[in-house]
């Protein structure tokens, strides 16, 4: 170990070597003056005089020291244009290893850089639009647990928040998503993505305006207080054709007539990778938005994420310390408002809406692509290691005739940076094609979403640095073997060097198949976590279903009317034709969202220190919900237009929280105290099971599932769901039909339900592409690796057959000598990839919903194919055994 | 001129490879033992001797370490090296063969 780490400092000595001359030098050049001087002084001179004619004699040191530097800069120069041409005519008399080699470190550097370039226009604001985003901060609610993501905070928390931190100023707030709204002016009716913010968002952010002005910190957030709206630069081109007069106009949004003050500078789109089309102040959520889900003043109910900027001097630390000091404050001022999640305060990112799916897919690809990269490495190490075995006899030469073994090593470690270097840019050019192919991965988001993915200098510094470091890792060690070579025992026969080579080869080659195997596994258990999260397994059929998210305060007649909107438009939808079914509900399955119910039966007393309630989710639907998505009914019967307000309070459970309640019972007519809804406590009548739907894609199970009638229940947000009866689309008709209301509620997005599942179920469906695509790219590296390996140890041993051949072995006989090897590597690996996938299954386990991190199937299926194609790359050289006949014997030396 | 300069430095190299033949020495050193083989005839300049000392250490005929001198100061010894032994050889054998060649050349 002590031998390779001074070898390693020799290298990085050689490396730094310009410096050292420089020392050296001047070191020389003193010692002489003074070796000249004590020459005088013994010849009579005084100090004084023998030092000025010493430095007399020496002439000037100046001129010396160029000398020397020309010498020394030649040389280098030279040794490095000899080396690269070396490298260059090495590589073309091996074409195909040096393609081999770079294709590999292509795909490991291409697939690092595109994950790179995605992360950087996730995470990084575009400085063009953001001043100094360094100093900014995200603040929320930290995310069930996880490390990462935020849930929304309450509006009071940021009025408090602002008021008490020390560490943080301009603190702004706006809610979690952006909101669809609908603009009329003079130029028409459109639909826009519009965030709602406090007006101090720009001062903030530190943006300008385009033209016109953005809210100023002092006007007031107070509910209706400020009208005004700012445009997107990207908006007022398109929908105002750039006019500057637009400035000072009135616009109606979502009817409500605001003016517009400015418009925001070119490229800046807010906060998040949500494109917004315009801002509005906090002063206006209630009239433009029509609720904020627990309105201004209500402690638990979250909506707002908060962002702010380090005060000068203030770290990143202390301004965690200092909210979190706040949260504690608050909790014992409010004890029973407080939120079950504490603050958490992140370095700002445009990471859409701070949802952990984007940094768990992120962070996933992330792991993938450094395993391909070290599989790239073990690949070339062990190529590279080949061919050094080819060259020992050339190392050694070289030796004995008294090249330094530094020189030699250099010239190794350049013709690795000159591969490397190739595969960088070869990378490079992957990466473009691999982040087209990875975003078109992504589902059709609901909102436009605008990502700067550039190739900018951080991408390309980053794939070179990859590069670098790859060749050091993937050249050191077989370069240090190589030039190891000991002159006497490599010039009398590929003797001791060489096996200790195979075996140093071997360890590559095993590290390639478990890695491979490892990425395989992942990407089966994706696609097994995929087909378990496909609609159909999660319960329900999204084919022919489209989806209208509408908000029904919005009617021109204002609000509460929601349950009589929803009835008329449900009428009028059912009798469009092509319509199959039509309903209404909350909450969609796989959306991933969750409406928090507490159960409890009557008269049930909890055991002292248990919850008060069962924790359930709930939904609110229409009659139809059920038959429209195809969840079976299990029992008893779906809501009526009957079940409304004035009658018996009814709902439907799931089966899971049938049994919970009534284990062997029937469920059927027996009471319920539902903590949520319209009617928070009451007791209500059970009339039907329902079949459980996944309603979120990372449940782990399935929880208690409360279903309410919307004719009982008040909701704004509601989803219009509509089945058609031969799989077109009837989205024209429903369009038309909303139109057509008397007042027709604000009609905000169409989808299908495909569309809208695809989104939750993006991480494992990127997983099980990128991690199966690159595994099998893995095995084939693998099957190369083998083949290497085999054909090596033939070659080897091709005297030893041979003489076996000639003395009667049977020909399976010096096959299995081969093949033992061969399989034995094999396994080995196989063994390791499978302790390995098993770690890994265990640490992706919450994105693979209903499949166990150690599926059998998926384990086999992956050992399986490992095993064929890696065996299938020793084919070659094995059956090149069977030709070996006795007279090769003595042809092989 | 030139051509004299590089007649000269083929001579200055053979020089200090000759000079450094009994062992090793620093760079004042060389110089000293290279005006006592001559009986003064060169007196080596710093500014021609330490580019010659580090282009033959470059090429690798030479090596040097740091050692105490004689009077217990750090200075740079020139050592040759087996290569360094072997161009000695080959470059004393052809400049006497040039020697020879001008001495005949000059006798006829």
């Amino acid at each position: 170990m002590a031998a390779i780490i001074a070898r390693v400092a020799s290298v990085i000595r050689n490396l730094t070597r310009r410096s050292r001359i420089e020392h050296d030098l001047d070191e020389e050049l003193r010692a002489t003056v003074e070796m000249l001087a004590a020459e005088k002084v013994r010849a009579g001179h005084t100090p004084d005089a023998a030092r000025r004619a010493a430095l007399v004699d020496l002439g000037g040191i100046e001129t010396i020291k160029e000398g020397v530097r020309d010498v020394r800069a030649g040389a280098m120069l030279d040794t490095l244009g000899q080396d690269i041409r070396f490298a260059v005519r090495l590589l073309l008399r091996y074409p195909l290893f040096a393609l081999t080699a770079v294709l590999s470190l292509a795909v490991g550097i291409g697939a690092n850089t595109a994950v790179f370039t995605i992360g950087n226009g996730l995470l990084r604001f575009s400085p063009v639009a953001v001043s100094d985003p360094d100093r900014l901060v995200d603040i929320g609610r930290s995310f069930d647990g996880l490390p990462i993501g935020f849930n929304p905070a309450s509006y009071p928390d940021y009025l408090d928040l602002r008021r008490r931190t020390t560490t943080l100023e301009h603190v702004y707030a706006h809610p979690l998503f952006p909101k669809d709204m609908t603009v009329e002016s003079e130029s028409g009716t459109e639909k826009v993505v519009g965030d709602v913010v406090t007006t101090n968002y720009f001062s903030a952010l530190g943006t300008r305006a385009a033209i016109g002005r953005l809210f100023l910190p002092e006007e007031s957030d107070a509910q209706g207080a400020s009208p005004l709206v700012v445009l997107s630069h990207r908006y007022w081109v398109r929908g105002f054709n750039a006019d500057p007069g637009i400035v000072g106009q009135t616009v109606r949004l979502n009817r409500y007539p605001v003016t517009v003050v400015g418009v925001a500078a070119e490229g800046f789109q807010g906060t998040t990778v949500v494109a917004v089309d315009l801002w509005v102040p906090m002063s206006m959520v209630t009239f433009v938005t029509g609720s904020t889900p627990g309105g201004l003043e209500d402690r638990r109910a979250g909506w707002v994420v908060m962002g702010a900027r380090l005060k000068p001097g203030a770290s990143i630390e202390q301004a965690t310390a200092d909210v979190a000091g706040i949260d504690q404050a608050l909790r014992s001022e409010y004890p029973d408002q407080s939120h079950p999640q504490p603050f958490r305060l992140l370095p700002a990112s445009p990471m859409a809406d701070k949802m952990p799916l984007a940094a768990a897919a992120l962070l996933l690809l992330g792991a993938i692509a450094s395993t391909v990269l070290v599989i790239a490495c073990a690949n070339v190490a062990g190529l590279l290691l080949a061919r050094a075995s080819g060259r020992g006899r050339e190392m050694a030469l070289r030796l004995a005739v008294g090249a330094n073994r530094s020189r030699l090593i250099r010239q190794l470690l350049t013709e690795t940076l000159l591969l490397f270097a190739i595969g960088a840019v070869a990378g490079i050019a992957l990466a473009r094609a691999m982040t087209t192919g990875l975003m078109s991965l992504l589902p059709a988001l609901p909102v436009p979403v605008h990502l700067s993915l550039v190739l900018d200098w951080r991408v390309v510094a980053l794939a070179c640095s990859l590069a670098f470091v790859a060749a050091l890792l993937s050249g050191l060690a077989p370069a240090l073997h190589a030039s190891r070579a000991d002159v006497s025992t490599v010039l009398k026969d590929e003797g001791h060097g060489a096996s200790a080579r195979l075996r140093m080869r071997s360890a590559f080659v095993v590290a390639q198949v478990s890695l491979s195997l490892v990425l395989v596994f992942v990407g089966g258990l994706f696609t097994r976590a995929l087909q378990q999260a496909s609609p159909t397994n999660a319960g329900f059929d999204a084919r022919g279903v489209e989806v209208v998210s509408i908000d029904a305060s919005l009617g021109r007649d204002g609000d509460a009317a929601s349950p009589s909107i929803a009835r008329d438009l449900l009428d009028r939808v059912r009798h469009i034709p092509g319509v199959a079914s039509a309903s209404m509900s909350r909450m969609l399955p796989l959306a991933n969202e969750a409406m928090g119910m507490g159960l409890s039966l009557p008269g049930e007393v909890p055991r002292p220190g248990a919850l008060a309630q069962t924790p359930g989710s709930g939904n609110i639907v229409a009659p139809g919900y059920f038959a429209t998505l195809r969840i079976p009914i299990r029992a008893g019967r779906d809501f009526t237009d009957q079940d409304a307000t004035g009658a018996p309070l009814v709902a439907i459970v799931g089966e899971a929280a049938a049994l919970r309640f009534w284990p062997g019972e029937d469920p059927i007519g027996k009471q319920l105290i539902v903590n949520g809804g319209s009617r928070p406590g009451a007791s209500i009548r059970v009339v039907g099971v329902a079949h459980d739907v996944r309603y979120r894609a990372l449940d782990f199970g399935t929880v208690p599932y409360v279903y309410l009638p919307l004719g009982q229940h008040d909701t704004s947000n509601l989803s219009l769901i509509v089945r058609s009866a031969d799989g077109r689309s009837v989205a024209g008709g429903v369009r038309a039909a909303i139109a057509g209301m008397r007042a027709p509620p604000q009609a905000v997005s169409l989808q299908s339900l495909d569309d809208l599942v695809a989104v939750a179920l993006t991480p494992q469906r990127v997983g099980a592409f990128v991690a199966g695509g690159l595994g099998l790219v893995g095995v084939l590296l693998a099957a190369i690796g083998i083949y290497g390996v085999t054909a090596y140890t033939v070659s080897r041993r091709t005297r030893e057959i041979a003489i076996r051949t000639a003395l009667g072995a049977q020909p399976g006989t010096v096959v299995g000598l081969v093949l033992r090897q061969a399989i034995s590597l094999t396994a080995i690996g196989c063994a390791i990839g499978l302790v390995l996938g098993a770690v890994a299954g265990q640490v992706l386990s919450m994105l693979l919903v209903g499949v166990s991190p150690l599926d059998p199937a998926t384990l086999g299926g992956a050992v399986v194919l490992c095993v064929v194609v890696v065996l299938a790359g020793s084919f070659v050289p094995v059956s090149r055994v069977m030709k070996i006949a006795a007279s090769d014997a003595l042809r092989s030396e | 001129m030139t051509q004299r300069a590089s007649l000269l430095q083929g001579t200055l190299d053979l020089l200090i490879l000759k000079a450094l033949s009994t062992g090793e020495l620093h760079g004042l050193g060389v110089s000293r033992r290279i005006e006592q083989m001559t009986g003064g005839t060169f007196a080596v300049q710093p500014g021609s001797l330490f580019p010659a000392l580090h282009r033959l250490e470059e090429s690798g005929w030479l090596t040097a370490e740091w050692e105490a001198s004689e009077n217990n100061r750090r200075a740079k010894y020139y050592k040759l090296t087996k290569a360094g032994k072997r161009q000695l050889g080959e470059a004393a054998e052809q400049w006497n063969r040039i020697a020879l060649a001008m001495a005949k050349a000059l006798e006829a």
